[in-house]
């Protein structure tokens, strides 16, 4: 195995079904280092997709190459969630722990090496403005707070690839443009895959954008090319039925194409 | 981060007086902050220079403090080898300029206290939320309420009781505490290479260890009754059915697999017994004498093994 960060993920045919509704539909993508963006509107397969791949859901059909590993192979899966860090839609905690135990609780199971854990715990945790709070009770923190301790959690083994189930959620705006800020930073080495509902996180923070609408990849493109065809088709309307900016426009015109390809596709 | 392992390359440049300044007085700004800290590790010169602004600086008379304490430390040590070496190295070199940037962080990253304490934790991390409240208020009062039935109200019927309930209680704990149920946690536990059967394993031996000296300790003080075992009886019977919970575990989950096993045990205990006169408990057979606790120990042994074949089943990713 190689020392390089990198590696990125490779996923190819990639199904999963809950019960009677195809959640993704044969999804071929690739992520290299980098921000990697996903937008969709509810319902479309993200958090179904950031669950394959963080190595909670197993794919119904499909072949998944995490950071080099089969996800399918024990040993390659395990050396795999070594390096990963994931922050999942509905993140729970203990309420008794404080935050420095929390991280360190975290990293312990990440299996880092024991004489790293209170340093890197230190250092990420300032890395997500909470290094004043590091000895609170993390039930006694705000909703944004504890959103930046399931950050640092997820960043505390250094990972080289970065899940985040729509992490924004919950943030002040001042707050989102420090996290896009980190994003930028953590995405210079390893891979970020980032889903979420605002576009302009998207917008700000990501050098790619996949755009997922219902189980298939109806779009993928960096985010000056989607905003090229907001602009497009609609230049200088006012009250542009499709959007207030040229990103959102876009987004719109994406999926009103790719559902008008995909009759059968749509809900 | 930095990279580790290439030299770093002769510096092309030197810090100038002011930047320093403004570094020492922790008014530079980032990036110039970290491409500074990078040259002085380098640059001796600059590290130099920079030390003396900062010592010049308002971190000084606690940098002054802080060298003296170290140097009396370095002193008071038996059989040192270079004193005056250390010395030198801590008023003059880097060693400083990283404690200036940060004269405020709680800090002492890696330092012997912090990682005593965090590995004090680490035991209290497993324990404390296997440890849920209402499993160790349901321990607490299966052992309280077996002396107050006892002594209380005369009842010849607590130490069968006991010794009936018991052998289940580890297996309620490990189901109270693990699982997508019962855990706030789970869903990052199955992201995580110890975040399955190592936690898993971790926690039962938690309720274990909880529970056994507290009901064998309840049992050891309600009066010996004619014909029913020591209050030692249920131990092995405990682990046997934990164990088995466990290995269970691995094909249908830990809360399926814990209900199976408590509910098949009440069965055993309960069902022959419906018949008869008084409290409907078929106990000692199960437990009393050599031969069912060899068979304990044996199920409680095959059990284990099952738990190793399957251990790799516990970190199975979740099927839709």
């Amino acid at each position: 195995m190689s020392s390089d960060k990198g590696g990125g993920v490779t996923v190819s045919g990639l199904t999963v079904r809950h019960r009677r509704t195809l959640a993704l539909d044969a999804v071929d993508l690739d992520f290299a280092p980098g921000v990697h963006g996903l937008l969709g509107p509810n319902g479309a397969g993200k958090t179904s997709l950031i669950r394959v791949l963080a190595t909670v859901a197993a794919p119904t059909a499909g072949r998944v190459s995490l950071l080099g590993g089969d996800i399918s192979n024990h040993r390659e899966r395990t050396e795999a969630r070594r390096r990963l860090g994931y922050l999942p839609q509905e993140f729970g905690y203990y309420p008794g722990f404080t935050v420095r135990e929390f991280v360190a609780y975290v990293a312990w199971l990440k299996e880092m090496p024991a004489a790293s854990v209170p340093g890197a715990v230190e250092r990420v945790v300032e890395r997500v403005g909470l290094a004043d709070r590091i000895d609170a009770k993390v039930k006694s923190l705000s909703g944004g707070m504890i959103r930046r301790v399931g950050i640092a959690q997820a960043l505390v083994n250094d990972p080289a690839l970065l899940l985040l189930d729509e992490p924004t959620a919950g943030l002040d705006p001042e707050q989102r443009f420090e996290f896009r800020a980190l994003l930028r930073d953590v995405g210079t080495a390893s891979t970020v895959i980032v889903s979420t509902h605002l576009v302009e996180d998207v917008a700000t923070a990501c050098t790619e954008v996949t755009l997922l609408d219902a189980g298939r990849v109806a779009y993928r493109g960096t985010p000056g090319e989607l905003s090229a065809l907001g602009d497009e088709r609609r230049p200088g309307q006012e009250a542009d039925p499709l959007g207030d900016n040229p990103i959102e426009r876009g987004y719109t015109t994406v999926l009103r194409s790719h559902r008008q390809l995909l009759p059968e596709a749509r809900r | 981060m930095n990279t580790h392992g290439t030299p770093p390359p002769p510096p092309s440049w030197h810090v100038p007086p002011d930047p320093a300044a403004r570094y020492a007085a922790g008014t530079a700004p980032e990036p110039d902050a970290w491409s500074l800290e990078k040259h002085v590790e380098a640059c001796g010169t600059c590290a130099g220079r920079v030390s003396e602004a900062v010592r010049a600086g308002a971190a000084g008379p606690e940098l002054a403090l802080g060298r003296a304490e170290l140097l009396r430390l370095v002193e008071s040590l038996p059989g040192r080898a270079d004193p005056t070496g250390m010395a030198r190295a801590a008023g003059t070199t880097g060693a400083p300029v990283s404690t200036a940037r940060a004269p405020r962080a709680p800090a002492k990253a890696g330092s012997p206290a912090a990682q005593r304490r965090l590995r004090t934790h680490r035991l209290l991390w497993a324990l404390g939320p296997a440890l849920r409240l209402g499993w160790v208020v349901g321990v607490l009062l299966v052992a309280l309420g077996a002396v107050l039935l006892a002594y209380g109200a005369g009842q010849a019927v607590a130490r069968p009781l006991l010794l009936a309930v018991a052998p289940v209680v580890p297996v309620a704990g490990v189901a109270a505490s693990y699982g997508r149920h019962t855990d706030p946690l789970h869903e990052l536990h199955a992201s995580m290479p110890g975040g399955n059967l190592r936690l898993l394993l971790r926690r039962t031996a938690c309720a274990l260890g909880l529970s056994m000296p507290v009901l064998t300790a309840a049992g050891a003080v309600l009066p010996a009754a004619e014909g029913v075992p020591g209050a030692a009886a249920w131990l092995l019977p405990g682990l046997a059915l934990a164990l088995g919970a466990l290995a269970l575990g691995s094909w249908i989950g830990c809360r399926r697999a814990s209900a199976v096993v408590g509910g098949g045990w009440a069965l055993a205990v309960t069902a022959p017994a419906l018949g008869e006169e008084g409290l409907p408990l078929h106990i000692t057979p199960y437990i009393d004498a050599f031969a069912p606790q060899a068979s304990w120990a044996a199920a409680a042994v095959v059990c284990a093994g099952l738990l190793t074949v399957r251990r790799t089943f516990f970190d199975r990713m979740e099927r839709a």
